[in-house]
């Protein structure tokens, strides 16, 4: 199994290979963070709470809007390699496991979405000292980490499953941007921990860096909908027939 | 007009309309949350608020909209390999016409709901008087033509890049500055920065009282030139397109 899934990961690997797709997850948080740390020296009177203003400048549009669907763009780029001609062919005849072959594609989506979450705490560290911040950096930076992670990883489930289902390149991207819309209803009437677009930014803690979540539910309700979406995706591709293009 | 129908026959049971309008619902979804129950001084201003809250909501969704409209409108063609196929039939120019004309449809259809929709929310919630159709009417002709540039934008990027992620990133970077660049200056001459330029209405949040006074804008000649700009890009983007995609080898 272990081997299996090792060449499943290599063969994605290639796939993916001189591909710029990660330019995506470079530019986008560079942006949010240039213009937050500016927005945020220019209001240095009212954003008083240091690292904490920071960090809500430069996450809050980024996770609610942004982020699912760049993770999005992601997803329906791995599944377009096998939507396009007939790869689709050569996809479902590999001596591997569908299961695996799934595992394969959702390792290199998590793997983007965590390099992708460590550059935007890069860029917060580096802009904070940019700014001026002395204090020291906030000790809760590696449970935001962490948490956002697990809803990246949620978000990467979902996307996986509409960009198998919907061959159209565009729509799981748009519904990954109305999902993050929405996000930010469900959030602030309070069933963020039910909805997995709000996930993510519930445990970046975009909206307050404050907040006080249940950590535990978080994690029990990420592994469910990860559980439930994994599920579903390698389930399709068992029973439906996917024809070629 | 026959690549006109011909565009429309190819896009048939793609369901295009079907994922406008369920991206435009989502538009209307916040518009109903936002304000829902709103009170007196709410209702007097309700009908200038409405011309503050459709162009922020636009910015932030319509790039990415135009994007998906733009990518789907292609990708028939990149999946197909149709292009030299097509250009042996008819001039690259007139399929190039057709793909604006047919995207220029979808977008009139998107903009025409999106302000029946905020009229009959108005009078729904029971906004004070009537809308001021003059700034309506403008609200709408800059909506439409904001819309139209930025479709210009991804129609072109979609034709030339086969990897459709590049025009879906250029879109929802797009989004993204649009939207910072709204909380620095109430005017942008960016082509993603024309929903913010041609808003009809400000607002003016006083820290102390915490009271939010809604106004009709007047332009300055600098916001002026960022108005005509959207125009300027609408000229610019459909020359580059026209050029480039006549060019584009198939």
């Amino acid at each position: 199994m272990r081997t299996s899934y090792m060449r499943a990961v290599k063969a994605e690997s290639l796939k993916l290979k001189r591909s710029p797709v990660w330019l995506a997850f470079f530019a986008l948080p560079l942006i949010s963070a240039f213009f937050g740390t500016m927005n945020y020296k220019l209001n240095t009177g009212v954003l008083k709470s240091e690292w904490y203003s920071l960090w809500s400048q430069h996450t809050l549009f980024l996770c609610y809007f942004f982020m699912p669907a760049l993770i999005g763009t992601y997803c329906s780029y791995l599944w377009r390699l096998e939507h396009t001609r007939h790869n689709w062919n050569s996809f479902l005849t590999t001596p591997l496991p569908v299961s695996v072959l799934y595992l394969g594609k959702l390792t290199q989506a998590v793997r983007v979405s965590i390099l992708g979450n460590l550059w935007i705490f890069l860029l917060f560290y580096v802009c904070g000292r940019f700014a001026g911040i002395q204090s020291h950096f906030p000790e809760e930076a590696l449970e935001w980490f962490l948490c956002g992670t697990l809803g990246a990883v949620v978000v990467c489930c979902v996307q996986l499953l509409l960009s198998l289902v919907i061959r159209s390149f565009a729509i799981p991207i748009g519904i990954a941007l109305a999902g993050g819309i929405l996000g930010l209803y469900m959030t602030t009437h309070g069933y963020g921990m039910h909805y997995p677009y709000s996930l993510y930014c519930l445990g970046m803690r975009a909206n307050n860096p404050n907040m006080e979540i249940r950590i535990s539910t978080l994690i029990v309700n990420s592994v469910g909908f990860m559980v439930v979406f994994a599920a579903l995706s390698v389930f399709y591709l068992r029973r439906h027939e996917i024809t070629a293009n | 007009m026959i690549t006109l129908r011909t565009e429309f026959k190819k896009i048939k049971r793609k369901k295009i309309g079907l994922t406008m309008c369920a991206l435009i619902g989502v538009q209307f979804a916040w518009l109903l949350w936002s304000g829902s129950r709103p009170n007196e001084s709410e209702r007097l201003q309700g009908w200038i608020e409405m011309l503050h809250s459709l162009p922020l909501i636009s910015v932030i969704m319509m790039p990415t909209i135009m994007s998906v409209l733009a990518s789907r409108l292609a990708d028939v063609e990149h999946k197909g390999n149709t292009y030299k196929l097509l250009h042996t039939l008819r001039r690259p120019g007139a399929l190039y016409h057709a793909k604006v004309a047919c995207g220029t449809l979808f977008i009139l259809a998107i903009s025409i709901a999106q302000f029946l929709f905020i009229i009959a929310l108005g009078y729904a919630r029971g906004y004070a008087g009537h809308p001021d159709w003059n700034y309506y009417a403008a609200a709408f002709a800059l909506n439409l033509a904001c819309c139209l540039s930025l479709y210009l934008l991804q129609l072109l990027l979609s034709m030339l890049f086969f990897n459709q992620m590049i025009p879906l990133v250029a879109g929802l970077g797009g989004s993204m500055l649009g939207l910072i660049l709204m909380y620095i200056k109430m005017y942008s001459f960016l082509p993603w920065g024309g929903f913010l330029s041609a808003a009809q209405a400000a607002m003016d949040w006083n820290p102390e009282t915490r009271i939010v006074r809604f106004y009709y804008r007047e332009f300055s000649p600098v916001e002026l030139c960022a108005v005509a700009m959207i125009f300027v890009w609408i000229v610019g983007f459909y020359t580059a397109g026209r050029i480039l995609f006549a060019r584009k080898e198939a």
